[in-house]
Formats: structure tokens, C-alpha cells, sequence
């Protein structure tokens, strides 16, 4: 929105406004170990800038470098070339991770502790003193709607509430940032919307959101802006009613037209 | 709960349970060691051995030079020997230097002084070791005969010796070990002169039989069983078999100085000189 | 240090809230009290065979429980990929290398006290007497042997990629030294000359594990470790802990996590 039109090029050197999280010239590749194997390229010069309070979609079909990015950006992988930053700061600074909250994709918390435990712990991390720590366990619980499940251990919980526990500890430190990674796969349709409910209202409090997605439906509802990624390197970005006016047609059109996908006549 | 549990239970239990009616049942076969044959087989007799080596630790309260520091010579323990000779001996074996900062460190941290058993209940701890090689190796005589000594001396239980030696010698029927210390017990313990005399007899027979024709026979065993056969003979009044028990052992003894002196005064006893 | 301590609650609940460690026990209880109830030549007063038998299984499973705990933590972290949202989180790699340590080697004391008490049960029914003190030394001296053990156990889950083949190296190792550790000297200067300053550098190197064992002492009722002996022993094993972490560190420090 305040990004609106405002994005002739990529390569904008210059942000006019206070960037929470850029990325320049970001180049990943992964050595194999294999013998045999080349050196696979994940992330192609890619070029992104997340403004405040924005929220971000980051699409892309599978394996096209949404995790990498993410991993770069956490400090998980060093990138081959290029930088990143979060909050002005490098990534392979040890940054600013206080304000962050992070979901990976597909995690299975440690099934022996109870929701209530697993967030405890995460607090203590964040040296949350404890009587703030039960209130905000309170708050992302009824959140994420796992309050009826909280002092049942993990092990014991569905795909889905496993998943809503990831976005509960994501929000268990009130972050400034949310990087999210595909934070509906795995939902059912109700799951998804609150997912998107829980985004929108995220947004509300001036958060800024960066989540990956495949899911193109609720992309259109909750993001700002999007960016589109096939196979590590960048096909547009922009505003999501740019986007829209600019090829006339729905998102996923233009999704599917951008990774060269034409259907079968 | 976690489905392992339930079949380490039962496993555990299986193990617990099997492990103690192998002892319990181990006292009473005939054929002692059978199963311990099954389960470890020949290896069974190296493991006898260590824990025969074990008991010979307990001896000295902890404390015993493992194969790197030295072997004794004979190939006898040291236990042994001194259950042989019945008497407390000075120890000349010198301890090792330390060889380095290490070593002088870790001595701290378990027991690296030659002593003995002080107190004379602590013989009992030597006990288990010497049962459990004797199920390991039923047909490996001394921890028999080193236990029976221990019990009936030591500890005072006259008849766990008798049917310890009992046992190895349903295992070992031709032992002449084992008969020469069953006398000893009948003579000694229980009074029994028959039959100290028959069992130590045929101890002798035994003996002749099995060690004469070696090139090294076990001399010092026949001479123990022969000095005791002369004493019992000696002390109840049988001067002439007294005698001619003490002129076979004078051929075999390290000490023959000694048994012509005994030869003389029971010579003199019985008013025959030569 | 709240990190770390955060880090080490959650090992030390997870040995608590899995099984493993109780079938161990209940093991260790089941085989005492088997070896405790042959009948000896009709003498209860026996006691030794089976305080040595009841410290051999403590031992083996102290180290099977060590080892098992600390081999799994990191893998299992990524298998699950919780090591994700965790180091998103402000915690350092050397912090979750930390408290992974501390919490494995509390969890490992935790067994251990149990496993201790137990023992002198087993030994005050036949001897009744406490020599607290010295099961004190005991365990303290035994809870700093399975502390290296830990350590190089964590490097090992760094270093090599299967949980399993490391829970098997080190587990071989780690009994290889406690049972040829102090006699290694002797061997090289049986042997000829490159060899010998070879080996006997390699003894000199190696984490004397076999030093904490004084079994033997409480096995037999002799007197205390001089406690100044106890000091020099703790900063043994407080050395090679910190070596080995330092190691792990050294390998984790740039590790990519995918
Ligand atoms: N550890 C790795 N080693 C080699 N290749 C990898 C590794 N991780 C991901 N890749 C490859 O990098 C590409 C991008 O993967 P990823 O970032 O996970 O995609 P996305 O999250 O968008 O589905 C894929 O082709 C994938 O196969
Ligand atoms: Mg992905």
C-alpha cells in the first residue's frame, strides 16, 4: 500500500521507507555430497525489500527456493552470495532474533511436552519473566484455539493443532516480524481461514508478516504485496491490485502463466 | 505407554528368572555346568578362570596386578598358593614404581596396597567367586578345594565344605585334590579317622595312577596328602604306617631333613633301631 | 544462563517422561536381586559379590544412558527440525550445544542418584552400614566420567551423521578406555621404539575414563579419597568435558542446518 506503483525495478537501490527486511543480489546453491551430482542452485539473484507493518506473500511452486530464502534469512544457511537483512542488520550477524517469530515448514515439536510446556520453554529463551509468560501462553493459546489442548502432550495432537502450536510459538515473544513458511500446508479449509484471520489480525497490530505460500486463494485476501519465485529466481513483484490490472486476469492465472505452465488444450 | 516397556519387562523377568533357576538348578544336577556349556561354550573356561582371579582380587581386598602388570610364574594364583601352604607368608613381590603421572594419580581411586583380608568374616566375600567358577568349570578342581579350605578354617561351616567337595567330586571323580582335602576335613574337622584314612588312601592311588609315569608329576600334592596321611596315622597310634607314609613322602619332599627327623623319633617310639 | 538451563530442563524431561530408563532399572533391581537371593553355602552376610555385581550393572547403564540420551539429542532435533524455530530464537550455537550438554549430564545424574541409592539398599541389607561419604565420592567421581562421556558423545552426533553408529563408537571407546585405559603405558613399553612414543602419547592424550572408577574401594570398605584427589579429578574431567565441547563447537559453529 504505501509500496503501492512505487516499485519501478527490483533493483530499486535506494528504500524511500523504513525497511524491516531486505534482501540484494541473494545467490544460494547447494553442494551435494553425492558424486555425480552438480552444484544445485536454489536461489537465483534474488532481490527483495519488506517494508513495516507490511505483509508479505511469497509465492512459488515446490522446490522453486522459498525455504532457502527463509533459511538464509535465519542464519541456517550461509548464503553463497549476496546479503540479506533484517532490521538493518546483516543475518550472519547474530541478529535481532528477539523480535522475530519464525514457523518452518513440517516441524514436529517434542512430542513428549504438553503446549503449555513447549511455550514455557520457548519463553525462558526469550527470558520472558514468568508472570508475562503465562499471560501471553494464555493469549496465543486462545489464538490459535488449542486452549482445550494445552495440557495434553504433543504426541497426542492432529496435523492441524500441531501446526496452529508452530504458529503459537512463532507468537510467543509479540514479534515484529513474522516469517512464515507455508503456514497453511497441512490445514483443512476452516484451518486456513483462521490462519488468514489470525494474519489479518496480526496486521492489525502493525506487524509485518513475510510468509511463503503455494496456496494462491488466500494469498489474495491477506497480502499487501507478493512476490513470485519459480525455480530460485524472481518472476514479478508487486502490489497484489497491480498485479491484478496490470494482466487483467486472476492471480492464478498469472501465477501459472509466469512459471510457464499452459494448459493442455 | 511406550511399547517397549511391557517386552523389556517381560524380557527382564524371562532373564532374572532364568538366570536363577540356572544357579539354583546348577547345585543339584549331576552334570554341573551344563548349561553354562550351552550358553557360553568352551569359552566358559577362560571365563572360570577370571572369575577365579576375582576371588584371588577379593583376597586382597581389591587389589590385584592385572596380566600387563605381571604373571606369576607357576601360573598359580596367589591365593592359591598360600591356601597350599597354610601359612601367612612375608610378601616379597615388590610393587611397581609409578611409570608416570597418570598412574600415580589413579592409584588414588582404587585399591593399589597388597593387603590381605583383615578381619576373618571377610574370607566369606571370597566365596561367590569361587562357587561361580566351580559352575563355570565344574571340571577345574581348585576352586573347590580352595573354598572348602576357607570354609571349614575360616568360617567355621564344616558341613558346606563337605558338600562342596562333594559336589566337585561327583564332577571330578578322579581328583586327587579334592580327595586329599575331603581327608583333611574328615580328619581334621570331623574326626572321622576311617574314613579320613580310606578317602586320603585313595587319594594316594589316585595320585600314582594319574602322576607317577609324568615327566613332572605334582609332587607337591602327593607330598601333602602323604604328610597328612602319616600324621593321622601318627596320632592314632599306627606307628608302622606312620612310618612307611613318612619313608614315601622323604623321597618326595622339598624338605627331607625334616621328615628323617620325624622318621627318627617315631623310629625311637617304637623301639626298633636300625 | 537462562538459555542453557531452559535447554537443559526440556533433555532432562524428555529422559523423565520416556521409558528407557526405567526398564534399565527395573533390569539392574531384577538381576541384584536374582544374584542376591542364590544361597551361598547358607551365609546371608555375604555382601561384596553383590555390591560388585550391583556397581557393574550400575555402570553399564549409566553409560548406555548417557551415550543413548546425548546421541539421539541433535539428530533428533533435525529430524524433527525443531533445531529450526529454536535457533530462530536468540539462543547462540554454543548455547545449544551447552544446554544439551548440562542437560544430558543432569539427566545422566538423575539416573545415577537413583541408581545409587539402590545400591546402598542392596549393601545396608547385608552389612548394615552407610558409608554415605563414601558412595558420595563414588557416584560424584562416576557422574564426572559419564560428564566426558557426554561430551564426546554431543561431537560425535556433530561429527558423525547416523545416531546409532555414534551411540556405537563411542559406547565401544568409551569401554575400551575403561578397560585398557591404565594399562596402555605398560603395553607400549612392551613395544619397539616409534611405536611405543606412539602409543604411549596416544595414553597420554586420552581421557582417562578408568580414574573414576573406585569401585573398587566402596566394594571392599576402604577409607575416603583424599579430597584434594577429588578436586584434581574434577578438573580432570572439566578439561576434557570443556575439549570436547569446544570441538563440538568448533564443527557446529558453521555448520548449515537443511
Ligand atoms: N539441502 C539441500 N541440498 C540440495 N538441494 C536442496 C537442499 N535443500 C533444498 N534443495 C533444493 O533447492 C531447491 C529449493 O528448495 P526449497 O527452498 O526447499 O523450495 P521451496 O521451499 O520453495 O519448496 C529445490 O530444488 C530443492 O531440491
Ligand atoms: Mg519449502
Amino acid at each position: 500500500m504505501i509500496w503501492a506503483g512505487a516499485f519501478p525495478s527490483p533493483l530499486c537501490p535506494k528504500p524511500t521507507v523504513e525497511t524491516t527486511l531486505s534482501i540484494e543480489n541473494l545467490r544460494v546453491e547447494y553442494r551435494s555430497r553425492d558424486l555425480g551430482e552438480t552444484t544445485k542452485i536454489a536461489v537465483h539473484d534474488l532481490n527483495l525489500k519488506v517494508g513495516l507493518g507490511e505483509v508479505f506473500g511469497f509465492l512459488g511452486p515446490n522446490g522453486a527456493g522459498k525455504t532457502s530464502t527463509m533459511n538464509v534469512l535465519l542464519g541456517f544457511v550461509p548464503p553463497t552470495s549476496g546479503t540479506a537483512r533484517i532490521f538493518g542488520v546483516d543475518v550472519r550477524e547474530p541478529i535481532a532474533r528477539q523480535r522475530i517469530g519464525y514457523l518452518p515448514e513440517q516441524t514436529y515439536y517434542y512430542k513428549f511436552l504438553t503446549a503449555e510446556e513447549l511455550l514455557r520453554f520457548y519463553a525462558g529463551i526469550f527470558q520472558i519473566p514468568s508472570k508475562e509468560t503465562e499471560q501471553r501462553i494464555d493469549g496465543v493459546l486462545k489464538l490459535v484455539e488449542l486452549d482445550h489442548a494445552r495440557k495434553r502432550q504433543i504426541k497426542t495432537y492432529s496435523k492441524g493443532m500441531q501446526q496452529r502450536v508452530g504458529l503459537a510459538q512463532a507468537l510467543i515473544n509479540n514479534p515484529d516480524l513474522l516469517i512464515l513458511d507455508e503456514p497453511t500446508s497441512g490445514l483443512d479449509p476452516i484451518g486456513r481461514m483462521k490462519v488468514r484471520e489470525i494474519i489479518q489480525r496480526l496486521k492489525g497490530e502493525g506487524k509485518t508478516v513475510f510468509f511463503s505460500s503455494h496456496e494462491l486463494g488466500e494469498v489474495e485476501t491477506v497480502c499487501d504485496r507478493v512476490a513470485i519465485l519459480h525455480q530460485g529466481e524472481l518472476k514479478t513483484e508487486g502490489s497484489v491490485n497491480d498485479l491484478l490490472k496490470e494482466h487483467s486476469s486472476n492471480l492464478e492465472q498469472i501465477f501459472l502463466k509466469l512459471i510457464g505452465y499452459s494448459p493442455q488444450p | 505407554m511406550h511399547p517397549a516397556l511391557p517386552i523389556a519387562l517381560a524380557l527382564a523377568t524371562a532373564l532374572a528368572a532364568g538366570g536363577r533357576l540356572l544357579l539354583w538348578q546348577q547345585s543339584r544336577t549331576q552334570d554341573t555346568g551344563s548349561v553354562f556349556a550351552l550358553l557360553l561354550g568352551e569359552s566358559r573356561r577362560a571365563f572360570a578362570a577370571q572369575v577365579f582371579l576375582k576371588a584371588d582380587a577379593y583376597f586382597h581386598r581389591g587389589f590385584y596386578p592385572s596380566v600387563f602388570d605381571l604373571a606369576l610364574p607357576d601360573g598359580k594364583t596367589h591365593m592359591a598358593k598360600e591356601t597350599e601352604s597354610h601359612n601367612p607368608h612375608e610378601h616379597t613381590q615388590p610393587q611397581h614404581p609409578n611409570r608416570d603421572w597418570i598412574e600415580t594419580f589413579g592409584r588414588n581411586f582404587y585399591p593399589s596396597e597388597h593387603r590381605h583380608i583383615e578381619r576373618l568374616g571377610e574370607a566369606r566375600e571370597i566365596l561367590p567367586w569361587l562357587r561361580l567358577a566351580a559352575e563355570l568349570d565344574p571340571h577345574r578342581v581348585d576352586p573347590y578345594t580352595v573354598a572348602a579350605y576357607w570354609l571349614r578354617e575360616r568360617l567355621n561351616k564344616v558341613n558346606e565344605a563337605e558338600a562342596f567337595l562333594r559336589e566337585g567330586l561327583r564332577a571330578n571323580p578322579d581328583s586327587y585334590e579334592i580327595l586329599g582335602e575331603l581327608g583333611r576335613l574328615y580328619a581334621e574337622n570331623q574326626r572321622d579317622v576311617p574314613r579320613a584314612r580310606a578317602v586320603q588312601e585313595l587319594a594316594i592311588a589316585k595320585w600314582i595312577r594319574q602322576e607317577a609315569s609324568k615327566p613332572s608329576p605334582d609332587v607337591l600334592a602327593y607330598a601333602q596328602i602323604l604328610g597328612q596321611l602319616a600324621a593321622l596315622e601318627e596320632s592314632t597310634g599306627n606307628l608302622d604306617r606312620a612310618l612307611a607314609h613318612f619313608t614315601r613322602l622323604k623321597r618326595v619332599s622339598p624338605a627331607p631333613d625334616t621328615v628323617q627327623k620325624r622318621i627318627d623319633e617315631l623310629q625311637a617310639k617304637l623301639g626298633q633301631p636300625r | 544462563m537462562n538459555t542453557i538451563w531452559a535447554l537443559a530442563k526440556v533433555v532432562v524431561l524428555e529422559m523423565v517422561r520416556r521409558k528407557d530408563f526405567y526398564v534399565l532399572f527395573i533390569l539392574t533391581v531384577l538381576l541384584t536381586a536374582t544374584a542376591g537371593s542364590v544361597n551361598l553355602f547358607n551365609d546371608r552376610s555375604i555382601v561384596r559379590y553383590l555390591k560388585e555385581i550391583c556397581l557393574l550393572l550400575i555402570w553399564a547403564c549409566g553409560l548406555v544412558i548417557a551415550i543413548t540420551c546425548t546421541a539421539r539429542q541433535i539428530p533428533a532435533e533435525r529430524e524433527s527440525r525443531t533445531i529450526f524455530p529454536l535457533l530462530a530464537k536468540p539462543v547462540t550455537r554454543g548455547q545449544f550445544l551447552l544446554g544439551k550438554f548440562f542437560g544430558c549430564w543432569l539427566a545422566t545424574g538423575l539416573a545415577l542418584l537413583l541408581f545409587y541409592i539402590f545400591f546402598g539398599l542392596v549393601s545396608a541389607s547385608r552389612d548394615h552400614e552407610w558409608p554415605v561419604l563414601n558412595y558420595l565420592q563414588a557416584a560424584w567421581l562416576h557422574w564426572l566420567m559419564l560428564g566426558i562421556v557426554v561430551a564426546f558423545t554431543l561431537l560425535g552426533s556433530i561429527v558423525f551423521a547416523a545416531p546409532s553408529s555414534n551411540g556405537t563408537i563411542c559406547f565401544v571407546s568409551a569401554a575400551g578406555i575403561l578397560v585398557l585405559g591404565r594399562h596402555l603405558n605398560k603395553v607400549a613399553l612392551s613395544l619397539a621404539e616409534p611405536l611405543q612414543s606412539l602409543l604411549y602419547a596416544f595414553y597420554f592424550a586420552l581421557p582417562h575414563l578408568e580414574l573414576f572408577d573406585a569401585r573398587g574401594l566402596i566394594i571392599h570398605g576402604s577409607e575416603l579419597i583424599r579430597w584434594d584427589m577429588i578436586a584434581l579429578a574434577t578438573l580432570y574431567a572439566a578439561a576434557y568435558a570443556a575439549f570436547f565441547l569446544f570441538a563440538a563447537w568448533l564443527v557446529f559453529r558453521r555448520r548449515p542446518l537443511n
